[in-house]
């Protein structure tokens, strides 16, 4: 009896689910040769970097700081591909809501309670901002909005930079290249762990039911899904690429906003560290599940703590994105790869109960 | 007059980076695959060339190894895109991830320093010397004059002049059809896809040995993505892809005139143009020229994998 292969035209779930486990670990196995070739000790650099980050309460709260970002930034990516939509713009969006957020602190006098959420709605609304014109172009002119967000990232982060160093510049004369320290703070939960995380798994918890028991989340899955068909079915599908956009916009703008009034306190260039970019992952991984994504958010975090590690150890931050990478490469083949079956080729067919 | 100059200048110098990886990103998607990894691709081989000017001092090798660098790196995507036929997208964000991530952990120790052999500027003989346009057109390193004038008429009469580039965008646009009529869909597919790459990867050689005579992790700065959008907007066709590729290199040039003159606008602000001169691009002709949007579309087949068994 031999055997041959079959595609199918879905794979699994369960199957996915070990394809996305195995491509992370075939991923890092493949770091870790590459360590080896370079003369580095992979095994001790990878127990160095767990007992840093799980071996003390400090550990764990710088975890905890990288863990809410990459929530905000991977649920707004899986948001969008709810709809079909990439989002690559959520660094972007996340500057925005930074800077949104710090113009508020900076220029409206108010008691923290009142500032706070003011601060939560500008950043929201200016992650929203800046990816309209990426989905006015995608509903109502067909423009991919894979470039058109991504681009808008590299105006937001000059946007950032100059008013950094410019008109917002701190001028206490202490900081070269920041505004002031906020005057308003997210307020702590635990430790340095700030509000920012706890909100965030609540998005999480609660974008997961709108997606599984709504009307809404239905026709925003079956949009995503077959746009033809469910158009064919009534479902506004133009109105709804446009509100989970936004919606994806926002998310990303508030996990600004959370970075800049929680963790950093200043608005400085490069406030995103790359967040939106790692969200990608994130979401990807999760394969747009928002309680997916706070798994992989949490991998995710423990992937760039150990990058802040290693530093120490003569690697880059950069050294983190080439991982991603080969997560997602990976992710890409063993998707593909899941769809495949080991079908018997027995010769000639034999329904049962012929004989 | 002599600003004007200058811009032009300029403007062939930048706007051969975009020029040479929307080549490449042409011949990949002709064929029916978009490669998102170009940003990745750009700055492998602008590490690359840098690294080996520094170990030889010899342009024209480090512009081959960045090629190299990039054809290899375009094989592994093509494995996965073409022969595994996975997500096109994903494959390409993670080059991107990969390229840049690479690029600047093994540049580590050249980064910031400059490139110590450079490609020269060519003196031809009365037309240098000529006012204004001996400044602007003809006082330029080889390399640009291959990439505004030699490879893209090559590629323009290779695909729309020959059989070969016939079968070419037939794998593009129906590669069921094309399977049918005996062309070797893969073989097309893997090997444009892999010589597309090779060409954005010398882009960043190009930036590191011509343009920017230095490595370093931020100097790509976009400059892939925006090649990616140029396709588009040139609509395929490689002659149209590079005079896109110069446009950008003007927007780049203005910032650059600007900061020089001290224009009173912050050069960040500056810095932006051509992001948002990309912007426009992609989104202005879509609404304006409804007509030559048959002309200009899309190879069909762009983003399809091609199974053969489920034509």
């Amino acid at each position: 009896m031999s055997y041959r292969l079959q595609r199918m035209p879905v794979a699994a779930p369960s199957v996915l689910f070990a394809a996305r486990v195995l491509s992370v670990i075939l991923a890092l196995l493949t770091a870790a040769v590459v360590l080896a070739l370079s003369g580095k000790d992979p095994v001790a650099l990878g127990g160095k970097v767990l007992s840093s980050t799980f071996g003390s309460s400090f550990g764990l709260e710088d975890l905890s700081l990288l863990f809410s970002p990459l929530l905000y930034c991977g649920l707004a990516v899986a948001v969008g591909l709810r709809i079909g939509a990439w989002n690559i713009g959520a660094e972007g969006q996340f500057n925005l809501g930074a800077f949104a957020a710090t113009g508020v602190a900076l220029f409206v006098p108010g008691p923290t309670w009142l500032l706070v959420p003011l601060m939560a709605l500008t950043g929201m609304a200016g992650g929203a901002l800046w990816i309209l014109i990426p989905t006015l172009a995608k509903a109502y002119a067909d423009v991919s909005e894979l470039i058109t967000t991504l681009l808008m990232n590299f105006v937001a982060l000059l946007l950032v930079y100059w008013v950094a160093t410019g008109p917002w510049l701190d001028p206490s004369g202490m900081a070269l290249a920041t505004t002031a320290r906020l005057s308003v703070s997210v307020p702590y939960v635990w430790g340095i762990v700030h509000w920012g995380l706890p909100v965030a798994l609540m998005l999480a918890i609660g974008l997961a039911v709108m997606f599984a028991y709504t009307r809404w989340g239905y026709e925003v899955r079956i949009g995503g899904g077959n746009p033809g068909a469910a158009a064919y079915a009534g479902m506004p599908v133009q109105r709804h690429v446009i509100i989970v956009m936004l919606m994806s916009g926002a998310i990303a703008g508030l996990g600004g906003m959370m970075e800049v009034a929680g963790t950093v306190g200043r608005l400085q260039g490069g406030i995103s560290n790359n967040y939106g970019y790692l969200g990608i992952m994130v979401a990807v991984l999760a394969r747009a599940a928002p309680l997916g994504v706070i798994a992989t958010a949490f991998f995710m975090a423990v992937i760039l703590n150990g990058g802040i590690v290693l530093q120490s150890q003569g690697l880059t931050t950069h050294t983190v994105l080439a991982v991603t990478g080969l997560i997602l490469f990976y992710a890409a083949i063993a998707d593909e790869v899941a769809r495949y079956r080991l079908i018997p080729t027995t010769g000639k067919v034999t329904p049962k109960g012929a004989r | 007059m002599d600003i004007l100059a200058g811009l032009i200048q300029t403007a062939f110098l930048a706007g051969g980076v975009l020029a040479l990886a929307a080549l490449g990103e042409v011949l990949a998607e002709r064929v029916g695959v978009v490669n998102l990894g170009v940003e990745g691709l750009i700055a492998l081989g602008a590490m690359s060339a840098v690294a080996t000017v520094v170990v030889t001092p010899h342009p024209w090798l480090g512009f081959l190894v960045a090629m190299g660098v990039g054809l290899i790196a375009g094989m592994i995507f093509a494995t996965a895109t073409v022969i595994i036929r996975a997500n096109q997208v994903l494959c390409g964000l993670a080059l991107t991830y990969m390229g840049m991530g690479l690029a600047a952990t093994l540049g580590k120790p050249i980064s910031g320093s400059p490139a110590p052999a450079t490609f020269q500027d060519i003196h031809i003989p009365i037309l240098s010397d000529l006012p204004f346009f001996g400044r602007a057109f003809f006082s330029h390193s080889l390399l640009v004059y291959l990439i505004f004038l030699v490879l893209p008429v090559a590629l323009q009469v290779l695909m729309f002049h020959t059989r070969h580039g016939l079968n070419m965008r037939a794998v593009g646009e129906n590669p069921a059809a094309a399977d049918a009529a005996g062309i070797s869909v893969m073989k097309m597919r893997f090997w444009y896809v892999s010589f597309g790459a090779a060409l954005a990867a010398g882009a960043g050689g190009y930036l590191t040995l011509v343009f920017v005579p230095s490595w370093s992790e931020g100097v790509v700065a976009g400059r892939g993505w925006i090649a990616v959008a140029l396709v588009i907007f040139a609509g395929f066709r490689p002659i149209n892809a590079v005079l896109a590729g110069l446009l950008f290199g003007f927007v780049t040039a203005l910032g650059f005139v600007g900061q020089a003159h001290n224009w009173p606008i912050a050069s960040s602000i500056l810095s932006m143009l051509p992001y948002l001169g990309t912007m426009a691009l992609m989104i202005v002709p879509v609404l304006a020229w409804q007509r030559m949007r048959r002309l200009m579309a899309a190879p069909e087949g762009l983003t399809t994998p091609y199974f053969r068994d489920q034509r």
